[in-house]
């Protein structure tokens, strides 16, 4: 039996072999350095690196330190850790797939019915970790009519060209030569771009152009509704359950469970504004209000509790300790285990 | 990786085949002690990893010097932990002193596995008596492969473990 650890590009594996071999993972990309594995560790084997100055310059080493000569690989951290930076897999197969290890109830989950795919919710995401793909009908689809440039007439001023707001018109330009004394050698109007708004046909000083939108004059034609398709999926290793993506989506689409429950206090008065808790959130719990005028006095840091997971990360590296996380609940899977469920419970506040 | 006893720098200066004479000794006390059991040659044989022959002559007293036998029982009667070190340290294999150890050892030992067990399976690794498995997160001991070495006892990481001798 024999414990080691190798430690590559920041990534962490302590490995110990004997009546089964267990490994434990560390990704330090997904770690935001909250603390959670520090303080339920039994054996006091992982050290987190202070955040304070972590987050203005990249650190050469990991965010958390693992002490083999003291780690038993029980995998506590691994589930506990809110972002899954931690895993530890007993002869290969991950204990979070394992019943009877208690997990940590957290899930986002993406309503294909009810997603509109207005991308609100990838633009919002704190981890990047939604992408929406949409695929909008052809512009030809939702509008028809008829648009004519009588050539004998055409001057090639490329007026028409240059107001048209769909693109639409394209002008063969040339150089006029003495066999040839023609500016353009052919104008085109690309259906499938026209609208048929009409300012050509405007603008055109020959009244070259015959245009007529079949929607205006007669009233409504039959025209398919427009179908939009797409898929909208959450990343669920880079997603932190913030609830962002519930939040903002204007057809409540996504459902977000999370991990802890509790409370999130910061006084104003001895916060210095230095950022710190803004950088380290991994959820954007935090922003800086900006005057609406000049001369109007904000408070140093807003918050908006509704994004936060609890994680404690922000108070963890707080300087002057403005801020303070109490986790009245956390959810997770039952276990047969006292040790483990007194684990898990030792993190309420 | 615990071996490191004074006897075996005693037994190291009688030359290479004093270790041999020992375990010899030892398997005869295991013999006899099986025999007692009700099993017959060939199961003995199976058992100890012997010859049915070797079986037959040991019982029946001869092949085995006296000293031999006599420093085997000494080793029996070390505490559980050195004896095993001492027996696997001479085998160099861990099934047969699983054997031998259990058909040598006459005491009984009972372990209490506290709430505070987090099932790390240190215990199940470090258990030289595969005694121990590993069921909802908590250590359990068999009792009939338990001869209390206390291994587990002094590395188990949150104290969880407590062996007790039985009368």
């Amino acid at each position: 039996m024999e414990t080691t650890e190798i430690i590559e590009d920041k990534n962490i594996t302590v490995e110990r072999t004997g009546e089964e071999i267990r490994k434990l993972f560390f990704k330090n990309e997904l770690c935001a350095s909250c603390g959670l594995c520090e303080e339920i560790c039994p054996v006091s084997a992982i050290e987190v690196e202070p955040t304070g100055a972590m987050v203005r310059t990249e650190q050469e080493s990991s965010k958390i330190n693992i002490d083999e000569t003291k780690c038993v690989l029980c995998g506590m951290c691994s589930c506990i850790c809110p972002f899954d930076a931690l895993d530890l897999e007993i002869d290969g197969e991950s204990i979070k797939d394992k019943e009877e290890y208690p997990k940590l109830i957290k899930s986002a989950e993406i309503d294909d019915e009810l997603c509109i795919y207005c991308k609100a919710c990838e633009t919002a995401c704190p981890q990047t970790a939604i992408t929406v793909s949409r695929e909008l009908p052809a512009r030809a689809d939702l509008v028809t009519g008829e648009i004519e440039v009588d050539k004998d007439k055409c001057i090639y001023c490329g007026m028409c060209e240059e107001m048209c707001p769909a693109d639409a018109i394209y002008l063969e330009e040339q150089i006029p030569t003495s066999d040839n004394p023609e500016v353009a050698s052919d104008i085109i109007i690309d259906e499938d771009k026209c609208v048929y708004c009409g300012i050509c046909k405007r603008i055109c000083p020959e009244d070259a152009i015959t245009e007529a939108c079949r929607i205006c004059p007669y009233g409504e034609y039959e025209i398919e509704e427009a179908d939009v398709t797409g898929s909208s999926i959450i990343d669920d290793e880079l997603c932190v359950n913030c609830g962002w993506c519930q939040e903002i989506c204007p057809k409540d689409a996504p459902t977000v469970t999370k991990p802890f429950e509790g409370e999130l206090t910061h006084d104003d008065e001895i916060c210095q504004g230095c950022e710190t808790c803004v950088m380290v959130c991994p959820c954007n719990v935090f922003s800086f209000p900006q005057p609406s005028k000049s001369g109007e006095k904000v408070p140093k840091l807003f918050k908006d509790e509704r994004f936060c997971i609890y994680c404690g990360a922000c108070e963890k590296s707080c300087p002057v300790d403005a801020i303070e996380v109490k986790r009245t609940k956390v959810n997770y899977t039952p276990t047969k285990s006292k040790a483990w469920q007194n684990a898990f419970e030792s993190l309420k506040s | 990786m615990y071996i490191n006893i004074g006897i075996i720098s005693v037994i190291n200066t009688h030359g290479d085949s004093m270790p041999r004479h020992i375990v010899s000794g030892l398997k005869y006390i295991a013999a006899v002690n099986l025999r007692k059991k009700g099993h017959t040659q060939k199961k003995i044989a199976e058992i100890l990893d012997m010859d049915r022959s070797t079986v037959s002559h040991y019982l029946n007293g001869r092949n085995v010097s006296w000293t031999s036998i006599e420093i085997a029982e000494v080793i029996t009667n070390f505490c559980p932990k050195d004896f095993m070190i001492l027996t696997y340290a001479l085998l160099k294999d861990r099934e047969q002193t699983r054997n031998i150890i259990k058909t040598c050892s006459a005491r009984r030992y009972e372990a209490f596995i506290k709430d505070s067990c987090i099932g790390c399976a240190l215990c199940v690794d470090n258990c030289l008596m595969n005694a121990i498995t590993l069921d909802n997160l908590r250590s359990h001991i068999d009792p009939e492969w338990c001869f209390g070495c206390r291994i587990c006892e002094t590395e188990c990481p949150t104290d969880s473990i407590e062996i007790k001798e039985v009368d």
